[in-house]
């Protein structure tokens, strides 16, 4: 891993951290989780996968202590999507539409796994009003912007221009 | 298949899975065992001290935009909106004369008995929401914190005086609010002249509204105040709406109720500095909440509802 990788992947987190509270919290239909699918989608670079794990803990844990719900959710959380991420990479290699699908799907069972820790853990503000639509609408906006950023984010983090070229 | 060229290393992923989850759930059963004080609260001090800043810069460009944007989607329906407000705003400024009428007779029969209000008036915060920590968080964060006069568990409203939630962790220059809908904590509410205990849903933003000890039915549209037995707000502010009728079932009435705020459409709050004094307020061992009861460092169960110690939420 280069010395850039660890500076660069650490700005795209709190980038994904800001726009997710700001930008995206005030938006009513469309409810990507950005941090989430940054996780997700580190599976797909070339960083080691333990190193992977780490990070999108910590990224978790970065969101549980903006939010008011309880530390080390969001933390187990991302970092076991992206662990299914890691196992499950190679399918997302075949070309745009697949990635897109594969984060979509990882995103979902992340949400549901956040979901029911929530509920094991009593965390009322998770299981809120939008609870149901948002099981499919994040999903869903996380597909189609990992349809958008999957390849720009693996270059960038790379460094290597001619990453994820189908 | 067009695999990527990643270097086959050993795999340690599975061992370090496991070892993060442990250490997830352990900070988990440390963040409840700390009731959310303690390192905790300083750690998620600190983070939200780190990225308020980054997300009041990010929000002052983008809110503008967002707003923009959504006033071109909804351009037709904003006119059928302003033609509807004009009509309400007759009919209040009706009201609203009336009102002034009572108001005046009430100053007068004030003068006349030598009246005096118990409590001055609190001492109000008007904050910007900022954004929201996650999609699936209920909570909201604004841009207004210790150094503005916030503190944990503040009551907020809306511009309109409606009851939006409580402030539940707060920076030197933000905090972030727990609305009533995604709280856990019952909330004591007056309707008509019979006091009740509201209490959120999963997945809904009607809430329940049970009155243990009801004297009378509730009829649809009956409007839900605060209570004066609630520790959580100030007496007397518009919570919401009864949907349903509620007949008396061996002396107690369930039923639905719909807040006024729409917590998706607010875009500035009010903090209200209650209870006046903070500090001994604070202080009381025990704290007799809104059909539970926390006491510090032990679990108890009342007639009422249950009694929880743990933390977040």
């Amino acid at each position: 891993m280069k010395l850039r990788t660890p500076a660069l992947v650490f700005l795209i987190l709190v980038a994904a951290v800001v726009i997710q509270t700001t930008l995206f919290g005030t938006f009513r239909l469309i409810t990507p989780d950005v941090v989430l699918l940054v996780s997700i989608l580190l599976a797909l670079t070339r960083i080691k996968p333990e190193l992977v794990l780490a990070i999108t803990f910590a990224a978790g844990l970065m969101v549980d202590l903006i939010g008011s719900s309880l530390l080390g959710l969001r933390a187990i959380v991302f970092m076991s999507a992206a662990y299914i991420a890691l196992r499950t990479r190679e399918r997302a290699d075949i070309g745009r539409i697949a990635t897109g699908l594969w984060a979509g799907g990882v995103t979902l069972i992340g949400v549901v796994l956040l979901l029911l820790l929530g509920t094991l853990f009593g965390q009322s503000t998770i299981l809120g009003e939008h609870v149901f639509s948002r099981l499919f609408t994040v999903p869903l906006a996380n597909m189609l912007l990992a349809l958008l950023i999957a390849p720009v984010l693996v270059r960038i983090v790379d460094q290597d221009p001619a990453a994820l070229r189908y | 298949m067009l695999t990527r060229d990643r270097q086959s290393r050993p795999d340690r992923a599975f061992p370090t899975f496991i070892t993060l989850v442990v250490l997830g759930i352990l900070l988990m059963t440390f963040h409840v065992r700390l009731e959310g004080g303690g390192v905790v609260d300083v750690l998620r001090t600190g983070t939200q001290a780190v990225i308020s800043p980054l997300q009041r810069g990010v929000a002052y460009v983008v809110t503008p935009i967002v707003e923009a944007a959504e006033g071109l989607g909804d351009i037709a329906g904003i006119r059928e909106e302003n033609r509807a407000l004009k009509a309400a705003l007759e009919e209040s400024q009706a009201q609203l004369i009336a009102v002034q009428d009572q108001l005046a007779r009430l100053d007068l029969f004030e003068a006349l008995y030598g009246l005096d209000e118990l409590e001055g008036d609190l001492g109000r915060t008007v904050a910007n929401v900022i954004g929201r920590p996650d999609p699936l968080d209920a909570g909201l964060i604004i841009d207004r914190g210790t150094s503005h006069g916030i503190a944990v568990g503040q009551p907020v409203i809306d511009t309109n005086g409606f009851v939006v939630g409580s402030v539940s962790s707060v920076t030197s220059v933000s905090a972030t609010i727990v609305p009533i809908t995604g709280s856990r904590e019952a909330l004591a509410v007056l309707v008509g002249s019979q006091i009740g205990r509201l209490t959120s849903q999963v997945g809904s933003p009607e809430m329940v509204l049970e009155i243990p000890d009801a004297k009378e039915p509730v009829l649809a549209g009956a409007r839900v105040l605060t209570s004066a037995q609630s520790v959580l707000f100030p007496a007397g502010f518009p919570v919401g709406e009864v949907l349903e009728d509620a007949a008396l079932v061996t002396s107690a009435v369930t039923t639905t109720v719909l807040p006024y705020v729409d917590i998706d459409t607010l875009r500035i709050v009010v903090v209200l500095a209650w209870p006046s004094d903070p500090v001994s307020a604070s202080g009381q061992d025990e704290i007799q909440a809104e059909g539970t009861t926390t006491t510090l460092g032990e679990t108890t169960t009342t007639g009422e509802g249950t009694t929880t110690t743990g933390g977040g939420g």
